[in-house]
């Protein structure tokens, strides 16, 4: 009985205790933003550390207290979105990913007094939503024209790119890929007088997370003596990067050709730095920037927000930021920071071994893509695509 | 002698309720220290863990809704259980239920009829991705552990296939075709999760609660839960009992699966990767061991699951949490919660060999 007592004691306790909880207040700072993040959050070396990265310096920046909110689950996009848009707290929700696009459609709607941004989205069209797309078929055009220009340097006479589920966004930069290679045959004809005819080698793998898919269509084009891959299927690269440097292991080299580019995020730095010749960057950090500045400088405005060459959104990665995902890379745990150097003074090896009028080569293409002088195919093209691969051929036998 | 009677039946229900609280207090300690160590303050994260999980209308919704699908796998694992079983396989069924409810908006039929076709649909094939465990386990005295886990994967594939070459929205290839509207269940508070797919799982544990202890079925199942000796002695036909359960749960499961892809906001749909479902299965047997594998406790275990994962939101966005650690302290809380009835398994588990060994066999 005393027993039984104490028992009934110890669950009143412990109700009182639970009941109690929420009446201790919480402070409310001044000046927050929100960053709602897909299942990923820091430390997928690529698109959320990316938007963190744009998050932070802004926060940094503008003096305003970051909040980030991660999803457990797909299951978690709208809650999330709706318990950060409830709480009235934040002068704008940032949504990371094309994933949100629904569950922001829907939280927008419903709350037209706040602000939100999401990324990778261009689709939506709400008065109180900016929606950041990237031309990612013009990144993909200048590392098309790169590779087909490194290619027919080292004596290759093709390229491959791994692409993950066939979808309209992946035609962008195909198209985009194809374009450029040809563009680069052309270029290095004229610029060395010989013919250069690299072809293209491509793969939808249709899947976005199997990397052993990337592996084997990486594997598959090497045998076929492609010189270069690009990975147009984010997490696949591990594999194509892993299928390159067993290649070279069987030939006892480590450094490319050939090479990988990388995608997304400044992926150089992965490979000792002498195996990822180039990544073709979007900028998320950039388009989150950018929402947070709009806000603070009262321009904030509903609609699509393109970032491109001409505005830095989208870019072939750099020496600057190399620096910056070399540290993601050790935050992740795949390096420590003894990689550093070595990393830096592979890269620019690397880098340096191919002929400095290339480099040149690309930065014209860039600047004349910016100016309009270019124009690049496609921004949608799920009912062009054939069209683009007759009028930009593979250019295999 | 009435009123001991009485107090005894009483003790009956409020022991097992008193052994919860109490683990839960030990859970939520050892989620405060492990905070304490790492810097937070477990009183703002668990103050924001509650606000979030139920402070308001909004978040009994998110938590019912989280509750929703868990208590139907929940259930999978629970008859097994009682029927001395041990039924891992709501994860792989509710894929595959998942799968045929979308199937089902490949074609199109009027409103009340389309969403009751794609549920049957979903119950059938959830049935039948359970059937092969029955029968290895009669035929070939496989283990349904071993079955089950390996189903689940060939589910899990099985899922990712449909999804990327049959299924696939034209469009969107991240995703399936979206349930059909005639197909779908209606919200019941609007801009929340919570949908008309909770009256399923609540019918579901009516029927459950009258199956087990209202039918000869459901007599026979808890017999040979209690002890299969007898129950064979007794005459309980074992093949119809092992049927009974697995076919039973694998309909749980499949409901699941549907209520989830065509209750559950904004998408409906399959997303690549399956990540709406992932992990609903095993996270339904968690909530069967905290709501002590009956009916009435796993209504209670999955609101409280439910709620512990809306309130890791609010522990993220106002106490600065991050998620990886409201998962520890999440994970600490579920472990503690599950203790009482894991011992209780155990102890029947480790008599049942011993009973075997003293019998000299294997």
């Amino acid at each position: 009985m005393r027993i039984f007592r104490i028992k009934v004691a110890a669950i009143l306790i412990a109700l009182v205790a639970l009941v109690g909880g929420p009446f201790i207040g919480t402070a409310v700072a001044a000046g927050k933003i929100a960053l709602v993040t897909d299942v990923g959050g820091r430390g997928d070396l690529s698109f959320n550390d990316m938007g963190f990265k744009g998050a932070d310096e802004a926060a940094a920046e503008f003096g305003l207290e970051l909040v980030s909110i991660q999803s457990t689950s797909a299951n978690d996009y709208l809650p999330n979105l709706q318990m950060a848009a409830k709480s009235g707290d934040f002068d704008i929700i940032i949504g990371v990913g094309f994933l949100l696009a629904d569950a922001m459609a829907e939280v927008a709607d419903q709350h037209p007094d706040q602000k939100f941004a999401i990324i990778d989205v261009t689709w939506l069209g709400k008065p109180n939503l900016m929606e950041v797309g990237y031309e990612e078929n013009k990144g993909s055009a200048l590392v098309g024209a790169l590779g087909a220009m490194v290619a027919a340097h080292y004596g290759y006479d093709k390229i491959g790119a791994v692409l993950g589920i066939e979808i309209p966004v992946l035609y962008k930069f195909e198209a985009g890929y194809r374009f450029g290679m040809h563009w680069g045959n052309a270029k290095y004809a004229a610029v060395t007088g010989k013919k250069a005819d690299v072809g293209l080698l491509y793969k939808y793998t249709g899947t976005f997370d199997d990397i052993a898919q990337g592996k084997i269509a990486t594997e598959a084009m090497l045998a076929q003596g492609a010189g270069l891959i690009y990975n147009v299927a984010g997490p696949l690269g591990i594999g194509d990067l892993e299928a390159i440097t067993e290649h070279l292991e069987a030939k006892g080299k480590t450094a490319g050709p050939p090479f990988m580019i990388g995608v997304d995020a400044n992926q150089d730095w992965m490979g000792d730095g002498e195996r990822v010749l180039a990544s073709m960057m979007k900028r998320v950090d950039f388009g989150v920037y950018q929402a947070v500045e709009a806000v603070v400088n009262g321009t904030f405005e509903g609609g699509v927000q393109v970032l491109g060459p001409n505005n830095g959104g989208i870019k072939m990665s750099g020496e600057a930021e190399l620096a910056d995902f070399i540290t993601f890379g050790i935050n992740g745990g795949k390096i420590t920071e003894s990689d550093r150097g070595r990393i830096t003074d592979n890269w620019l090896a690397m880098r340096s071994a191919v002929p400095s009028w290339i480099w040149d080569a690309v930065d014209e293409l860039s600047a004349k893509i910016g100016s309009g002088e270019v124009e690049v195919p496609c921004v949608w093209c799920a009912d062009s695509i054939d069209q683009i691969r007759a009028d930009w051929p593979d250019n295999v036998d | 002698m009435g009123s001991k009677y009485r107090f005894r039946s009483l003790n009956k229900y409020l022991n097992p309720i008193n052994e919860s609280l109490l683990a839960g207090a030990i859970g939520l300690a050892i989620g405060a220290i492990i905070m304490v160590g790492l810097g937070y303050s477990p009183l703002d994260a668990y103050s924001s863990l509650l606000r979030g999980s139920f402070g308001s209308v909004y978040s009994w919704a998110e938590s019912l809704a989280n509750a929703t699908p868990l208590i139907l796998t929940a259930l999978t694992f629970a008859i097994a259980m009682r029927g001395g079983l041990f039924n891992i396989g709501a994860e792989g069924q509710l894929y595959i239920g998942a799968i045929a409810a979308v199937s089902v908006s490949l074609i199109q039929i009027s409103a009340p009829f389309h969403l009751i076709i794609a549920l049957v649909a979903a119950m059938t094939a959830g049935a039948l991705w359970s059937l092969p465990v029955a029968i290895l386990k009669l035929t070939r005295g496989v283990h349904e552990v071993i079955s089950t886990i390996m189903l689940n994967w060939i589910a899990r594939f099985f899922a990712f296939y449909m999804i990327a070459n049959v299924l696939m929205d034209p469009v969107r290839g991240e995703k399936t075709i979206s349930i059909a509207e005639t197909s779908r269940f209606a919200r019941i508070l609007p801009g929340s999760s919570l949908n008309y797919g909770i009256v399923v799982s609540a019918l579901a544990v009516l029927l459950i609660l009258f199956l087990l202890w209202r039918t000869t079925a459901g007599f026979e199942l808890r017999a040979a839960g209690h002890s299969q000796e007898s129950s064979n002695y007794a005459g309980i036909s074992y093949k119809k009992q092992v049927l009974r359960a697995f076919l039973l749960g694998g309909v749980l499961a499949g409901l699941a699966g549907a209520v989830q892809v065509m209750g559950r906001p904004p998408t409906y749909a399959l997303i690549s990767g399956l990540p709406q479902m992932i992990d609903l299965g095993f996270d339904g047997i968690a909530v069967a061991m905290i709501g002590r594998n009956h009916p009435v406790g796993i209504i209670f275990a999955a609101i409280f699951f439910g709620g512990l994962m809306v309130g890791g939101r609010m522990m993220q966005m106002s106490a600065g949490v991050p998620l990886e650690l409201v998962r520890i302290v999440e994970g600490a809380i579920i472990l503690a919660l599950a203790v009482p009835e894991l011992k209780r398994i155990f102890y029947v588990v480790r008599k049942k060999f011993a009973r075997k060994e003293q019998r000299g066999g294997n």
